[in-house]
Parts: C-alpha cells; sequence; structure tokens
C-alpha cells in the first residue's frame, strides 16, 4: 500500500505538485491520467525516488520514504521509452539488477529463465534489443521491472509508442499479468481509455492537483467536476452555459444561450439559481421529431463507425455530440430536434464544480 | 557523372564516359600514395614515379638503422597516444557534463572552446612559448635544487619545454574542444532513462558508468579518440618548436630533417619514413571506421 500525504513539489517558484493526497491499496491497478503537464509523471518520479518530494509524506507499506534512494524502496519501473540497454542481451538486461548485487550467475539465469517464461520471451534471451520488436521490447522492460520483486511497479506511459492494434493487446496482457503477479501498479497515462479500461482506480489530475479519484465507472457517471466529466468519456461530454432558475419546490428550469430550454424534475431544493453549466453525454441526447425536443439545431457533421454513429449538431463554436444508432440516414444540413435525457443531466457552478445530488429523474 | 533522365537507360557510351573521367580523377587522387607505396621498396629511388628495377626492404631498414627510426616512432606513439587516451577521458567527463548540466554558462563555455579550436596554433605558438617557458624555468630551477643529478632525464620526461610532458599537453589542449563537442552531442543524444533505469536497479554510480554508460558512449568516444588521434599524429608545428634534444624527435621532424639534408635527398628513405608515418593513421582509422559510421549516422541504435 502506498500513501502520498499533502505531497508537493516546485521547480523554482513554480509549484507543480500541489497538495496531493492519494492512497493507492495493496495490490491494486491504479491509474493516475491527466492532459500532458497535469503533473502526473513527475508524481510517479517522486514515488520512484528520481525526484525530490518538497513538502509532505511518501509512506511504502507504513514507511516513510522520502529520503530512501529508488533502489532501496523496492520499486520497479518501466520507461515510456523502455531504457533498455542496446550492448546487452534481453537476458542481460533482464538480470541486470541481480548481476549489480553480485547474484551468483546459475541464480541469475534460473530467475530470468522463470520471468521470461512468463512473458514469453525465452526464445530471445539471447537478443539485443535492437533486434526485438516493440511489443517484445515492452515485455523485456516489464520482465526487468518484474524480477526485482516489487512491492510496487510504476509504469510511465508504456504503451504509447505501439500501434494501436497492439496497444489493445498490451493492455490485456498486462491486466492478465498484474492479476497473476498480484503486484500493486500504478500506472501514469495520458489517455482516458487505457484508464478506463485497465484500472481498478482512477486518479484524475489537473495542473498538479488530484481532480477525483474513484473507480472507473464511478467518474464516469459521478464526476466531481466539469474537468472531470469532460475528460472520462469518449465521445466528450457536452457542456453548455444555462441559467438556472426555480419553477417549484423541486423543479428547475434551464435556458442556455444556443437555444436549449430544459425542465428537471425531482431536482435538490438546496440546488443554486444563477448562472451555470450544463453537462449531458451524447448518449443521453435523442432524435426526436420536429418541434417536440428540447433543442433544435442543424446537423454540421456525421461520423459513422458502424455500430453507431455520431452527430455533430449545432454552431462550431459551440458544438453538441449526439450519439445515435448506427444505421441513421440523417445528413449534414439536415435540422434535427434533440430531446434530454434529464437522469443523465450534470449541473456545474460557474467555477466548475458539480451541483450535488444532481437532479435525478 | 552522366544522370540519365528518369526511366530511360544510361547508354553504353555515357557509362563509358562517366567511368573514364572518374577513373581519372580517381587516378590523379591515388598518384602519391602510389609513389609513396612504390619508392619505399625501391632500391634505386627516384623523385619520379617509376616501377622498381630491384624490390628491397633496404630503405625502412635504414629507418631503423643509420636512422634512430624506432625512437621516433615510440615518441610519436607515446606522446600522440598519450594525449588521445587524456582526451578520451577528459572529453567524456566533460561531455557528460556539459550534456546533462544547465548551467548558464553552457553555450557561451561551448562557443569559446570552440573559438580556441578555429584560432591558427601558428598565431599563438609565441605566447604559448613564453608561457611554457616560464614555467618550465621554474620547474627546473626545483628539479635542479633537489635532484640535480638526474636533471635532465627529468626534464626530458615532465619539462614543458623539450619534454614529453609539455607536447603532450598543449596536443591535448588542441584536441580536447573539438573532442568535447562531439561527445556533448553525443551524451546530449542519450536519453536519461537508461541512467535513471540503472539507478533504479540499484547501480552505484561507478557501476553506471562502467557498465551503462561507458558502453553506450563507446561509439562517440571513439570517434572523438580518432579525431584527435589523426589530428595530433599529423601535427608538425608543436613538436617542432617544443622540442629540440635529438632523443625526443617524433616521425614529422625525423621525416623533415631527413628532407632538409644538404648534401643527400634519399627519396627511398623519405618514402620509407613517410609510409611508416601513414600507417598508425590508417590502422586507427581501421579500427574505429565502425564506431565513426555509428557516431554520424544517428547514434546508438535502442
Amino acid at each position: 500500500m502506498i500513501t502520498l500525504k499533502n505531497v508537493r513539489k516546485f521547480y523554482g517558484p513554480v509549484e507543480v505538485i500541489k497538495n496531493v493526497d492519494i492512497t493507492v491499496e495493496a495490490g491494486e491497478f491504479a491509474v493516475f491520467v491527466g492532459p500532458s503537464g497535469c503533473g502526473k509523471s513527475t508524481l510517479l518520479r517522486m514515488i520512484a525516488g528520481l525526484e525530490g518530494i518538497d513538502e509532505g509524506d511518501l509512506i511504502l507499506n507504513g514507511q516513510r520514504i522520502n529520503d530512501v534512494p529508488p533502489d532501496k524502496r523496492g520499486i520497479a519501473m518501466v520507461f515510456q521509452s523502455y531504457a533498455l540497454y542496446p550492448h546487452m542481451t534481453v537476458a542481460e538486461n533482464i538480470g541486470f539488477s541481480l548481476s549489480l548485487k553480485k547474484v551468483p550467475q546459475p541464480e541469475i539465469n534460473r530467475q530470468v529463465g522463470e520471468v521470461a517464461e512468463i512473458l514469453q520471451l525465452t526464445d530471445y534471451l539471447n537478443r539485443r534489443p535492437g533486434a526485438l520488436s516493440g511489443g517484445q521490447r515492452q515485455r523485456v522492460a516489464i520482465g526487468r521491472a518484474i524480477i526485482k520483486k516489487p512491492s510496487l511497479i510504476l509504469f510511465d506511459e508504456p504503451l504509447s509508442n505501439l500501434d494501436s492494434a497492439l496497444r489493445v493487446q498490451m493492455r490485456a496482457e498486462l491486466q492478465r499479468l498484474h492479476r497473476e503477479l498480484k503486484a500493486t501498479v500504478v500506472y501514469v497515462t495520458h489517455d482516458q481509455v487505457e484508464a478506463m479500461t485497465m484500472a481498478d482506480r482512477i486518479v484524475v489530475l489537473n495542473s498538479g492537483v488530484v481532480a477525483q479519484v474513484g473507480e472507473p465507472m464511478e467518474l464516469y457517471h459521478r464526476p466531481d467536476n466539469e474537468f472531470v466529466a469532460t475528460f472520462i468519456g469518449s465521445p466528450k461530454m457536452n457542456v453548455v452555459p444555462v441559467s438556472i432558475s426555480r419553477t417549484g419546490p423541486t423543479t428547475l428550469h434551464l435556458e442556455s444561450p444556443i437555444g436549449l430550454t430544459l425542465d428537471l424534475p425531482n431536482a435538490d431544493p438546496a440546488v443554486i439559481t444563477g448562472a451555470g453549466r450544463l453537462g449531458i453525454r451524447p448518449e443521453h441526447l435523442r432524435l426526436v421529431p420536429a418541434g417536440t425536443g428540447n433543442l433544435d439545431a442543424e446537423v454540421a457533421i456525421v461520423e459513422r463507425l458502424g455500430v453507431e454513429t455520431y452527430l455533430t449538431v449545432g454552431t462550431p463554436e459551440a458544438p453538441i455530440v449526439v450519439r445515435t444508432d448506427g444505421d441513421i440516414n440523417t445528413r449534414p444540413g439536415e435540422r434535427v430536434s434533440l430531446s434530454v435525457d434529464t437522469a443523465g443531466c450534470h449541473l456545474f457552478d460557474s467555477t466548475g464544480r458539480v451541483i450535488r445530488p444532481a437532479p435525478t429523474a | 557523372m552522366a544522370v540519365p533522365a528518369p526511366g530511360t537507360k544510361p547508354t553504353r557510351r555515357q557509362d563509358l564516359l562517366a567511368y573514364a573521367t572518374l577513373s581519372l580523377i580517381s587516378i590523379f587522387c591515388a598518384v602519391p600514395f602510389f609513389w609513396v607505396l612504390l619508392t619505399s621498396f625501391d632500391g634505386n629511388a627516384q623523385l619520379f614515379l617509376h616501377w622498381p628495377d630491384q624490390w628491397t626492404l633496404n630503405n625502412d631498414l635504414k629507418v631503423f638503422t643509420h636512422e634512430d627510426g624506432f625512437r621516433w616512432v615510440f615518441n610519436s606513439l607515446f606522446t600522440v597516444g598519450t594525449a588521445t587516451v587524456l582526451v578520451m577521458v577528459l572529453a567524456g567527463l566533460g561531455g557528460y557534463a556539459l550534456s546533462r548540466s544547465r548551467a548558464w554558462w553552457k553555450l557561451p563555455f561551448l562557443y569559446s572552446i570552440l573559438l580556441i579550436r578555429v584560432l591558427p596554433a601558428t598565431a599563438l605558438i609565441v605566447p604559448l612559448y613564453k608561457i611554457l617557458l616560464t614555467l618550465n624555468n621554474f620547474e627546473g630551477n626545483i628539479v635542479r635544487a633537489i635532484i640535480p643529478a638526474f636533471y635532465t632525464p627529468i626534464m626530458h620526461s615532465i619539462g614543458f619545454i623539450d619534454g614529453y610532458l609539455g607536447l603532450i599537453l598543449v596536443l591535448t589542449t588542441g584536441q580536447l574542444p573539438l573532442a568535447l563537442w562531439i561527445m556533448k552531442t553525443f551524451f546530449d543524444g542519450l536519453p536519461r532513462d537508461y541512467e535513471e533505469a540503472a539507478l533504479m536497479d540499484g547501480a552505484t554510480m561507478v557501476q553506471r558508468i562502467r557498465r551503462v554508460l561507458i558502453p553506450l558512449a563507446l561509439p562517440g568516444l571513439a570517434a572523438a579518440g580518432l579525431f584527435a588521434f589523426m589530428s595530433a599524429w599529423g601535427d608538425f608545428l608543436l613538436p617542432l618548436i617544443l622540442l629540440s634534444s635529438p632523443e625526443l624527435q617524433t616521425l614529422p621532424l625525423g621525416l623533415f630533417r631527413a628532407f632538409l639534408r644538404i648534401n643527400e635527398i634519399d627519396y627511398g628513405l623519405l618514402a620509407a619514413l613517410a609510409f611508416i608515418y601513414l600507417l598508425p593513421a590508417v590502422v586507427a582509422f581501421g579500427f574505429a571506421r565502425r564506431f565513426l559510421v555509428q557516431t554520424f549516422a544517428g547514434g546508438v541504435k535502442g
């Protein structure tokens, strides 16, 4: 189990990690996700010991390890570039940490053999990294990490150098490996799809701050703020400015400058009124006969994916994405009427914080 | 070469013309080397290129028997070799530091050492000599005071003027700027990930240098070393100015003095000397060629 307590980090006068509190339970697959520059890699390198921690505590299995050197932490790391030594064979690369510890060669060979077995690298042990494919190099990098039997494995965007087909395959393989090794994993990525598909728990980071921590579906259904709401999910959640007014003890009336009007029933009486923002996922919008919906707009773009089709409607400044059936006949230029599923609405205040409890149908 | 229009094959005549032109240029370039090779084995060597009537090794033997050839070869190899090793060590460490450092003076420093490199050594020879002479006199006084009996042999090895040390230091200094640039650029292209991965694996500083950095930097070091060796090996002015004792003469000085002799010009001897002088450079090139190509063709492949 690893805990970060009020951790801060400065580069000169710039605070890059701002009071971060995160706990990753033993055996968990945790994914740190966020846009580039959000501090996720810095955080990972702080856990690894490659970057210092300016304030706060880093606690691994009950022991504060802020000042423990990287190799004494019992943590292994898989680098984005893999960092395989080009002058060593696959076997030498995997066994490097053991050979540094002066472990006898037969013992190194035995352990390298075991690891190679798990990673299906047995046939490649005598090759140099230069003679391997991207996926094989990736596995060697993982092998170099797991041979140390670490209590925590860190992954820094490990799939970003692979093509998309291989990425899907490696995602499955990493999950299998995680189950087999029962190790705690902290995995950094900018790709929310990787986060959603692999994580037991996701930590969303934004400008050095934890935006939200939770299980994938929890973040998807109950985002704490507009940032998480729009970052998680593909295509992105639509967010439009609205003015909120009360029409009854538990009903709200929303009106947006883009022409959307909506009545929310069963709203919490405490919900504030005034300016706010309304978030609706593409799947919570439905095409309805003309004039009967909450919003009438012109279709700008039609993207057909087969099983489903995405329509982008409205003006280029305020596009709204709608998920529809794959076989729909709508063409660009047509006017459509959209109805909003009130159960899927998210309300945010003007600072982007969610207004909760959100109305339920 | 006659470049044919795309899609058409060159005619036989165009081919012939191209090859003839190229051959002519190649022959022109190769003749001096050919002369050196032939003449050094010619018992009756002359200034003009001709096929030897009698093949002999006498010219080469003469270098080592009549002349002090062994001494010259040793002096050259020792001074240039030591300077090369020094350059490689210093450029390896310095290049690494210059690559990883974020100090504000880094770029000004790099440009100023490059400036030193482009200044003609001839222009600096007088002040350089003056400084070395002052150092040498100071050192000489100390040596004379402590162990007067061994003054000459000691000063021949560690003297700044007419001693190995002075020449080695000046040669090293002269070759260091380019080598530093080569190594700095090389380390720039070497991701920090390698070192950090080694750090995570538990490698100490010494282990990181010995087992990761040096093997990774080998192509760069070989290139830097080769350039230093070839350039220092070809240097003529510095040994001419700094060395005067006959027992410290290097190969180019031997060649030069053999050519200057008034009463005779022994072309066979000159060619043999030239051949011997050429050999180490060619051998060094042969060794370092592989690394050179790697260094200039995109660095380490991961």
